[in-house]
């Protein structure tokens, strides 16, 4: 949840709280403001009534008073005193709805008889006001509610909008670009001392991460050189006309051994380059085309292990790639299919509009599919391989954002590569 | 014929010289751009071998001197940087070939062979050895005579051979030549020796003798 949805709704929780608290205990008080106001009238009809009795020794005509109605009722002398104050509703005539009373009932003497005396107070124009009074209440709760949310939101908006700025450019760096970390400077404390925090550790980043990089690149480079001075001396030493049988052996090993190394250096520096993106110039390739002269060139391999290939589809793509790098990617796919295949297996190949899929028969993977495209990852027996080919695609993939994908299906290693983003 | 080696890093510079030397070339050596230029101005070379990365210079500074001064020189690129601008630049500024360092000195030699071939129209376009002629302008080989049936793969074998005729040719180095980058492909070291195997038979049908020696499983030797 977003920062400022979660205080809006954090201060409308506590807003609703405090009014709901506010309008029942005024509701509260305001009827027992009501209550007494109208008590106290009964009262001094009441008392009215008695003082009226008591200097004239008469009943005092019943309409009389601020009350609305008097009721008086001759008693039996046994009912004894009594006064009593109590709610009740009495049904009107007029607006044929029950209408809620105030009753005080007291009954008083006159000659030694007893009488019960009954006033009743309409409460309607106090419900009235009373109602009225909460509506005004509601209407200022709901826009002050309304009003304070929303100038609290652009506050905070107006606040953060620092915050939110940073954080859409952290998100977007990227270690592999070349510029700093650049964010817009703030006058809230905090954030301009998140700010500096964040430039400051990318800035380190950024530094070691250009330090390894320059220093594997270097080391590859360097390593070239006396690479190909050991590599030529073996070569030359090979032509010795007096080595025995053991010196040539050594020999061959070491020949194959710096091969190797070469090899897989030659591939770091590939990746490398890949990574740097130095690989710019893009051409429009026919990717079938492609694919049928890279199948030409290893049907060779795919005869001496007796495999099929079948094309289900080969429609004609053109992609918008760099030529060396799309070459390697295939061919690095294609030789992926056939080195992970079983004697007699088959390759499916499967172009279409957007996709490639290339399909090879093969023993399941112990490992988890998402290794399959780091380095140095091969399959057990093969000593040979580098593991670097998959980790090749991966980079190019990445690079042409391919979206490369591994699955196992009814046997087969399925590889699927999206072309959509890079149609020409 | 006369080769220049401009290579500052001395180890590789000898061997270079010591490997085309036997191979019958005349060497040579400059190990900086100074002496690079100067040697170029004064003699006439078949062929020179350069760095880009020299002491004093640029190796393609080197590249256009040659192609203004003595356009019929062959020109070959030897470079630690596997960058493509380099490649690029270097072959339009009208190298023949590039090679990436490290490299097999044998396959130097073949690329070397057809920088040579190919520029010299007038000399002799045939390789004769013994009984065994190969014609590389039409991918034909014969053997007393006879048309050897070759495929593109034993054909390019074969050349790589008489190139290196006389010398120890590892596996490894004759399954890059054949199949570069492929070669990290399980069993590429088979497939050598399946087409050594095949190359083998087709000549000794065809009425040669074979001409193909194991050394100490260290690789193999043509000899005819």
């Amino acid at each position: 949840m977003r920062i400022l949805t979660k205080t809006s709704l954090y201060y409308l929780l506590v807003s609703v709280i405090v009014f709901l608290l506010g309008g029942l205990s005024f509701y509260k008080i305001l009827q027992t403001e009501i209550y007494d106001e109208v008590d106290d009238q009964l009262f001094t009809d009441k008392e009215n009534i008695i003082e009226y009795i008591r200097r004239h020794n008469e009943l005092p005509s019943v309409t009389s008073g601020i009350s609305e109605a008097i009721i008086v009722r001759e008693t039996s002398a046994n009912a004894g005193a009594l006064e009593a104050l109590s709610d009740t509703l009495i049904f009107s005539t007029y607006d044929e709805e029950y209408v809620p009373f105030r009753k005080l009932t007291f009954t008083t003497y006159q000659d030694g008889k007893p009488f019960e005396y009954t006033i009743l107070k309409s409460l309607m124009d106090f419900e009235d006001l009373f109602e009225s009074t909460m509506l005004a209440m509601a209407w200022i709760f709901v826009l002050l509610l309304v009003g304070l949310a929303g100038v609290n939101y652009f506050i905070n908006k107006y606040n953060w909008r620092n915050f939110y700025d940073t954080l859409e450019r952290a998100k977007r760096y990227s270690l592999t670009q070349r510029k700093p970390l650049v964010l817009k400077p703030s006058n809230t404390q905090e954030f301009q001392e998140l700010n500096e925090v964040l430039q400051a550790m990318t800035g380190k980043i950024h530094n070691d991460y250009l330090n390894l990089k320059e220093f594997t690149e270097n080391a590859s480079h360097e390593i070239q050189t006396p690479l190909a001075i050991v590599s030529n001396k073996l070569e030359l030493f090979m032509q010795s006309d007096n080595l025995t049988m053991q010196q040539a052996a050594m020999l061959d090993e070491m020949h194959a051994s710096i091969n190797r190394l070469s090899r897989l250096n030659r591939s770091l520096i590939l990746l490398t380059r890949i990574e740097n993106r130095e690989f710019s110039e893009n051409e429009v390739i026919p990717l079938h085309e492609l694919l049928q002269e890279q199948l030409d060139q290893l049907q060779e391999m795919m005869q001496m292990h007796d495999i099929q290939v079948e094309i289900e589809a080969m429609q004609p793509v053109f992609v918008e790639m760099n030529t060396g790098l799309c070459e390697i990617l295939i061919s690095n796919l294609l030789l992926n299919a056939i080195r992970h295949n079983s004697t007699g297996g088959i390759i499916r190949i499967n172009l279409q509009a957007d996709e490639l899929c290339i399909k090879n028969s093969g023993e399941a993977l112990q490992d988890e599919p998402v290794s399959l495209f780091e380095r140095f990852r091969s399959g057990g027996k093969f000593s040979g391989s580098l593991g670097i080919g998959l980790a090749l695609v991966s980079k190019i993939s990445e690079l042409y954002q391919l979206q490369p994908s591994y699955t196992y299906e009814e046997g087969l290693h399925v590889l699927r590569l999206n072309f959509q983003k890079k149609i020409a | 014929m006369k080769l220049l080696i401009i290579e500052d890093e001395q180890g590789l510079n000898a061997s270079m010289v010591s490997y085309l030397q036997q191979g019958g070339y005349t060497c040579d050596a400059a190990l900086n751009y100074r002496d690079g230029a100067r040697m170029l101005a004064d003699q006439h070379y078949t062929c020179v071998l350069v760095d880009l990365t020299l002491p004093g210079g640029s190796g393609l500074d080197l590249v256009r001197l040659l192609k203004k001064n003595s356009p019929d020189t062959g020109i070959i690129i030897i470079s630690a940087k596997n960058a493509l601008d380099d490649k690029i630049t270097g072959l339009e500024l009208g190298a023949d070939d590039y090679l990436t360092k490290p490299f097999h000195l044998s396959e130097l030699n073949a690329r070397l062979r057809s920088v040579i071939r190919r520029r010299n129209f007038n000399g002799q376009k045939v390789i004769q050895i013994g009984s065994l002629e190969v014609h590389p302008d039409s991918a034909e080989a014969l053997v007393q005579g006879r048309k050897l049936t070759l495929t593109k793969k034993e054909y390019d074998l074969l050349l790589y051979f008489v190139t290196n005729k006389n010398r120890v040719l590892t596996k490894d180095s004759i399954a890059e030549h054949l199949w570069g980058d492929h070669i990290e492909t399980l069993d590429s070291l088979d497939f050598v020796y399946t087409h050594i195997k095949n190359l083998r038979r087709k000549i000794v049908e065809a009425g040669g003798e074979d001409p193909i020696t194991t050394v100490y499983g260290m690789g193999y030797k043509f000899s005819f």
